[in-house]
This record gives structure tokens, C-alpha cells and sequence, in this order.
């Protein structure tokens, strides 16, 4: 492959949450701001929209001191090499691969359908008032014209750095950082070093399609495709084996063709 | 006397009918949605939001058409007598060229069983064809999981139509004309359901 497959490092560990990456997002994608609520948290929204391809999650707890600790992560489309979204979408084109491994969706194709967003094994897709799937698409735009994405742009702390990823990997691995995503669901486009346990993070220890979604379409579909030929072929095999069944005459007053 | 005895009065027939045309709307719309492989039956209905909002409509035909025809019949399919035990021991004969002999009633037991089953199939693909149609309503364990139940069904139902189809028509010659035009010949009824024969009053 020629084309090298691009991705975030998000070392978490110099994240500020100062989501500038959220505005600067924002601004590229022109997208407007959401009315939100205050919620007695610095997080702002507290959950993706269709305006917020991506957000930083705030994660309170106290230490040992009882003093506030925080947590931040920055939340978004991680654009997995085996994603749920395209696996499950019924719109060819509407959610499709970049040559550089950008997952990008295309308003115009898709049919609002919506599985994408219960297929998403970390519940990223948003439909917005027009129906159509939005999530982050890696500023694939950006990215095409060799600028880095909007969010990369803005980082003051150089938490979230754009690259190729394979280089991205050997990077962290030199500093000894622990990797989440390096190999689950082919490999994450967006990896994470983390501070602790996913789950402190609110991502999945093991991230997976979806099971019901996985029985729904490696064996399912395929099966049910199986069973529709062989349904047919059982048909034809009764018919010229044991053949229709003929009426029955009896003994008194004959019915049927031969009274006609 | 007349050669031809009713086996489905008009209501029964059009109430089929409605059955049937809406579950093949439902078919053509629904597979582009089932796999990629049949992206091209979209086109039927102008593309795939065409066909979603196709497979919504025909899906309330079906849902109370359907139903109401299990409702209609509900009692004879669920009473099963000796009969009926014997039908599904020998699976109605239908493995052997010799004839049966099994005194079926109006319905015979694998019809009641479809019957029981089209009921219940059709209650659960309502129910999952709602939750999928608003997701965002539901809990996403719950979507996944009807997303699979209606995939599971609809590919069980297309095996039982295509069974269902082949056995009214070229399987039993004779029987299509009772759901067309409402008459069995006499020895139609003799032949595949003597008791229900008996019980209106044939020889």
C-alpha cells in the first residue's frame, strides 16, 4: 500500500481541556454553537452532537487528599480499521474509507437509516434536523491538501498530534507511553495514551462491534442468503422426487377433471 | 350439486391479499436494507429514503393485516387434536409419494403452525421494526438486538413464504383457486381435509 494510514496520537497526559479543539472544529466544519445548561461542570456540551464532531470529556474524581482531579479526553470518531458504522451502513458511498484510512461520510448518499449509530461500538454518530449522519471525518479535507486536521491545528499542548500512524505508534512507544487502540478493531485510527484504565475514561476496555450487530450481519446475512437458495432448492428437490399431490378419486360420483 | 364447495369467503380473500402485497412490498423495499448485495432494489422506489419510507407504510399494512388475519383464525390454529398429532408424526405425508390418510380439518396442523408462527412473527417484527425505526428512543442494547431479531425473522419468514407458496400452488394443484376466486373443487376438500368436508355437509 502506498498510501500511509493517517491518525491522532491523544496523549492525554498534556491535555489543558481547553477545547480549542471543539472551536476550532467548529469553525472549519461551520458548524453553530449548541445551547447547553449548566450542569456545575466545567464539560461543555456534555454530549456530541450534530453541531460537535468532537469534545473534551472532563472526568471528576477526588484524590487521596480529597482534592478534585481531573481526568480529560478528548471524544470523537476513532475511525477504526474494522468499523461498525460502514460494516452495518446500506448506502454505498455514505460512509467510506480514504485512501489514507479516514472514515468519511457523505450526506448526499446516505438514506437515514440510522444503523450506523447503533453499530458504533463508541457511540459516535449524531443525526442532526436534516436526518443525515454526522461524526468527525478527520478534516479529510485538510488532511487531502497536506494541512493538518482544524483540532491538531489548535492544540496549544500538542495533545493531540497528527501523523502517520504507524510512526505515531513508534513515537509512543520510544516515550513508553501505553497504548489504547493499537490493535482492536484492526487497529484504532485515533490511539490514546492513557493515565489509567479505559474505563476511567469512559471508553470500553475491550472495544468490539457490537455482539447483536455481529450476529446481525457475519451470520445473519450470510446464512439467511443460504437459506433462501436452500429453502428454493428443497422446493424443487420435493417436487420432482415426491411430486404434487394428486386429488383423490373415490368410488362415489366422481369430481373433479373428469366431470368437466 | 354443485362441484365446487367455498373454502374462503370474500373478506377472508381481500384480507389475504392485503397480506400478501404488503409483505412483497415490505420484501422489495427491505432488501436493499438486509445487504449491500441488493443495493439495486432500491431503485424501485426512487432510492434508499424511497424505500424506508415504502417499507414503513407497507410495514402498518402488513402489521394490522396480518394480525388480524391470525386473530381471525386464532382458534382453529391453536386447537389441535388427535389428527393433528398424527399430521406432524408423518410431516403430512409430505415425505412419501404414497397418499395420506389423515383426516385434517379445515386447516391441518402444518398450516396451523404456520399460522401460529406468521402470528408471532409478524408481532415481533412490528415491535423491532418500531425500535429500529427510532433508535434514538430506545436503549442502544435494545436497538442491536432488534436489529438482529428482525433480520432473524425476516430471513426465516422468506424460507417458510417460499415453502408457503410452493405448497399452495404447483405442490397441491387445486388449492390456489380457493384464495383466488373463494371455491375448492369437491374432491380438492375430500382429498386434503375430509373432516372440515364432512363438517359441511359433503359425502
Amino acid at each position: 500500500m502506498a498510501q500511509v494510514r493517517v491518525g491522532f496520537l491523544v496523549d492525554t497526559s498534556r491535555c489543558i481541556g481547553c477545547r480549542s479543539c471543539q472551536v476550532a472544529c467548529k469553525a472549519w466544519n461551520h458548524m453553530d454553537a449548541d445551547k447547553t445548561v449548566e450542569k456545575g461542570s466545567y464539560e461543555n456540551p456534555t454530549d456530541l452532537t450534530p453541531n460537535l464532531y468532537n469534545r473534551i470529556r472532563f472526568l471528576e474524581s477526588a484524590d487521596d487528599r480529597g482534592d478534585v482531579k481531573w481526568l480529560f479526553m478528548n471524544e470523537r470518531c476513532v475511525h477504526c480499521g474494522d468499523a461498525g458504522c460502514m460494516k452495518v451502513c446500506p448506502a454505498p458511498g455514505a460512509l467510506h474509507r480514504t485512501k489514507d484510512g479516514i472514515v468519511v461520510f457523505d450526506k448526499e448518499k446516505c438514506i437515514s437509516c440510522k444503523y450506523c449509530v447503533s453499530a458504533c461500538p463508541f457511540n459516535i454518530p449524531r443525526y442532526g434536523a436534516d436526518d443525515k449522519v454526522t461524526k468527525c471525518h478527520l478534516c479529510f479535507d485538510r488532511v487531502g491538501a497536506g494541512r493538518l486536521p482544524a483540532c491538531a491545528q489548535a492544540c496549544p499542548t500538542q495533545t493531540l498530534q497528527f501523523g502517520g500512524r504507524d510512526a505515531l505508534i513508534a513515537k509512543a512507544k520510544v516515550a513508553g507511553k501505553k497504548l489504547y487502540g493499537e490493535n482492536a478493531l484492526e487497529g484504532l485510527g485515533v490511539l490514546y495514551a492513557l493515565e489509567g484504565k479505559p474505563e476511567a475514561y469512559g471508553l470500553p476496555a475491550d472495544p468490539s462491534i457490537p455482539t447483536s450487530i455481529f450476529l446481525w450481519k457475519d451470520v445473519v446475512r450470510p446464512l439467511g442468503i443460504l437459506g433462501f437458495w436452500g429453502s428454493v432448492a428443497a422446493v424443487v428437490v420435493h417436487y420432482v422426487t415426491f411430486g404434487s399431490r394428486q386429488l383423490e378419486e373415490d368410488g362415489k360420483g366422481k369430481g373433479g377433471d373428469a366431470n368437466e | 350439486m354443485s362441484k365446487y364447495v367455498e373454502r374462503f369467503n370474500t373478506a377472508e380473500r381481500v384480507l389475504h391479499w392485503f397480506v400478501a402485497v404488503s409483505f412483497l412490498t415490505l420484501l422489495l423495499s427491505g432488501l436493499g436494507l438486509y445487504s449491500r448485495l441488493f443495493h439495486g432494489y432500491f431503485d424501485l422506489f426512487g432510492g434508499g429514503a424511497g424505500a424506508i419510507l415504502a417499507h414503513k407504510y407497507a410495514g402498518a399494512v402488513f402489521f394490522f393485516s396480518s394480525l388480524m388475519l391470525f386473530f381471525n383464525h386464532a382458534k382453529e390454529m391453536f386447537t389441535f387434536d388427535e389428527d393433528d398429532r398424527k399430521w406432524v408424526g408423518s410431516l403430512g405425508g409430505y415425505l412419501s409419494k404414497k397418499p395420506n390418510h389423515i383426516n385434517s380439518g379445515k386447516f391441518n396442523a402444518g398450516q396451523k403452525l404456520f399460522g401460529i408462527f406468521m402470528g408471532i412473527a409478524t408481532l415481533l417484527l412490528g415491535v423491532t421494526g418500531i425500535i429500529n425505526w427510532i433508535p434514538e428512543s430506545f436503549p442502544r442494547g435494545l436497538v442491536q438486538f432488534s436489529l438482529l431479531l428482525h433480520g432473524l425473522l425476516f430471513v426465516w419468514f422468506v424460507m417458510l413464504m417460499i415453502v408457503h407458496v410452493y405448497l399452495t400452488t404447483i405442490g397441491n394443484p387445486g388449492t390456489l383457486e380457493g384464495m383466488l376466486y373463494g371455491n375448492v373443487r369437491r374432491i380438492w376438500a375430500r382429498t386434503h381435509h375430509p373432516k372440515w368436508y364432512k363438517e359441511i355437509g359433503g359425502e
